[in-house]
């Protein structure tokens, strides 16, 4: 407390200093306060009253919760969410781990860059963009996923009308839009390993196979965890797509939480219902993040 | 890419045509997208509709689709939109971020180190999870369906003060000091040693938030309600409000959406690696 004092009312140059110092990260610190921290609270404190539409508001307790926690379309969301992550996330890190791995080979550097410039294009545009064009590409009559089938004599599917198809299809823009920023994030910590290790290996007789188990994928761990962290969130708070082509539909076969949430707060103006699924969003977030730090971090040392 | 060493082990052998052609056939289909967006948005309705499907249009120099884009809508005004919110987004973004750099990296304070992972823990706040309370802030501040309420919650963002922080603790205290000496106040130094010395980081969070904020799509859907406030994700949208979606029309919108900030990339792409590898190895 002290040491605070003596920042609001300097006595010395050494105070004045410090003061300096807090003033500089005073208005960062002013907006992430009223940004995310106030209105995290007030999300969690929405969630226990209900409002009516002109703001009158009433204390219900847990009684939102319960509402939203045992109704099946939110349980359906929450199910839709979590297969398209299943389809997205794991599809994305071994494609861009792949990719990596074959663009850290490629010698001529020119050509290196020109292909893994093509990989990372996706990353520059909107998902919105992203997503409209693949629905044209999957468009069922004149598009030109089914043409292109039609020429290996697989017969012209439904994609993103299908009940079965669309979560695939759409976990598939994902992955697309993703593959390389994570391929450059892999492709970066690549050449930070030590060559010596290669040659230590190759010297006592370890293959290709044995290098990349037992040196590069080890090295590469605090990376690959990052990297399905980063994922897992970014797919967990799918809405553009979603939104762009399907809207949750067809019969709510893609509907996502956010989506859903989305729906709830600025569709119906239920403020109340849709707090206690922001409050969950967080919740879910937090405790799979910290889970997987937790579980897959392993110290590496060589 | 552009300034990653070369390739330490080169194959020599035929396995390294055959990675050659993988990872190339793996880029042409991941470009592919872009290749069919640009060729649509260059048809005749009828030529989209052609059974079977033809690739190349009938004419390579048919625009009619782009003129038809700003005759529908006013697709000029949501282009100007994000650049207006984008270019706020990213320069209010550089002015606060490298301030805040600054101090945690370079002063001593009660309680620096406490805030400073504070900050970082932002980024487990999912926005989805604040965006109520934001609409009715701004519904009470009368700033919904105008540039300040789209741009708000955009000023500033967690990874811009990572990144500025990162770049000033390189900077010598010595030069700090020296400034002091020659009697700058802290401001001066920020102005005159600080700023000049963190030029590539500067540039770097200049291009990726200016994109990220272009490519913004679900606050400016909440906050924004009237046609000429739309930014150009939003009036994306307006060309799929159809019973029947016209792809050749929807595609060249599509191509002037992306445009813009595909040159950005194309041109600076050197510092949006670079912000991409840093957002990596901090984990």
């Amino acid at each position: 407390m002290r040491q605070w004092y003596r920042i609001v009312f300097p006595k010395n140059y050494l105070d004045r200093r410090k003061r300096a110092g807090f003033l500089f990260v005073l208005p960062a610190l002013l907006f992430f306060g009223s940004v995310f921290i106030l209105p995290l609270a007030q999300s969690v404190m929405y969630s226990f009253y209900k409002i009516a539409p002109g703001g009158a508001r009433e204390f219900v307790g847990l009684r939102l919760y319960e509402k939203v926690l045992t109704d099946s379309t939110f349980w359906a969301a929450v199910g839709n969410t979590v297969q398209l992550l299943l389809f997205s996330v794991p599809t994305t890190v071994i494609c861009a781990l792949a990719v990596a791995l074959g663009l850290n080979r490629i010698g001529n550097l020119k050509w290196r860059n020109v292909w893994a410039s093509m990989y990372f294009v996706p990353f520059a545009t909107s998902l919105v963009a992203a997503a409209l064009v693949w629905q044209w590409i999957y468009e069922p009559v004149y598009g030109f996923l089914n043409y292109a089938l039609s020429l290996v004599g697989i017969p012209p599917q439904k994609w993103l009308q299908s009940l079965v198809e669309v979560r695939p299809a759409i976990a598939a823009v994902s992955v697309w839009v993703r593959i390389g920023f994570d391929t450059m994030i892999f492709l970066a910590a690549l050449q930070t390993i030590p060559e010596e290790y290669y040659e230590a290996a190759t010297i006592d007789g370890a293959n290709a196979v044995q290098r990349l188990r037992y040196i590069t994928l080890p090295m590469l761990n605090p990376q690959i965890i990052m990297v399905c962290i980063l994922e897992l969130i970014f797919n967990f708070k799918i809405f553009d797509q979603v939104y762009a082509t399907t809207q949750g539909g067809p019969a709510g076969a893609s509907q996502t939480v956010i989506m859903l949430l989305y729906d709830t707060a600025f569709k119906y103006f239920r403020f109340g219902d849709a707090s206690v699924m922001a409050v969950f969003v967080f919740v879910a977030l937090m405790a799979v993040t910290l889970l997987q730090w937790r579980i897959f971090r392993k110290p590496v040392e060589y | 890419m552009a300034n990653l060493p070369q390739a330490r082990r080169v194959l020599n052998n035929r396995f390294r045509w055959l990675l050659t052609l993988a990872v190339a056939c793996g880029a042409i289909m991941v470009f592919f997208p872009f290749f069919w967006m640009a060729v649509t948005s260059l048809k005749t309705a009828p030529e989209i509709q052609r059974v079977p499907l033809q690739i190349a249009p009938d004419n390579w120099l048919n625009f009619a689709n782009y003129f038809e884009v700003f005759k529908r809508q006013p697709f000029l005004r949501y282009l100007l939109n994000s650049a207006l919110v984008a270019s706020i987004a990213a320069v209010s973004s550089v002015v606060v971020s490298s301030l805040a750099g600054f101090g945690f990296a370079k002063y001593q304070f009660p309680g620096r180190d406490v805030l400073f992972l504070a900050v970082i823990g932002i980024l487990m706040v999912p926005f989805q999870s604040v965006v109520v309370p934001l609409y009715v802030w701004m519904n009470d501040l009368g700033l919904l369906d105008t540039y300040a309420g789209i741009v708000a919650p955009d000023l500033v963002s967690v990874f811009g003060v990572f990144l500025m922080r990162h770049a000033i603790e390189t900077i010598p205290n010595d030069y700090i000091d020296a400034a002091r000496i020659d009697g700058g106040s802290e401001l001066g130094i920020f102005f005159s040693v600080i700023l000049p010395s963190v030029k590539p980081a500067i540039a770097t969070l200049l291009i990726i938030k200016f994109m990220w904020s272009w490519n913004e799509f679900f606050w400016p859907m909440v906050v924004t309600s009237s046609p000429q406030m739309k930014v150009v994700t939003l009036g994306l949208m307006s060309f799929t409000n159809m019973y029947f979606i016209e792809y050749n029309l929807l595609t060249a919108a599509a191509v002037l959406s992306i445009l813009p900030i595909l040159l950005i990339f194309i041109t600076l792409q050197r510092w949006v690696v670079q912000a991409v590898v840093m957002s990596g190895l901090k984990g």
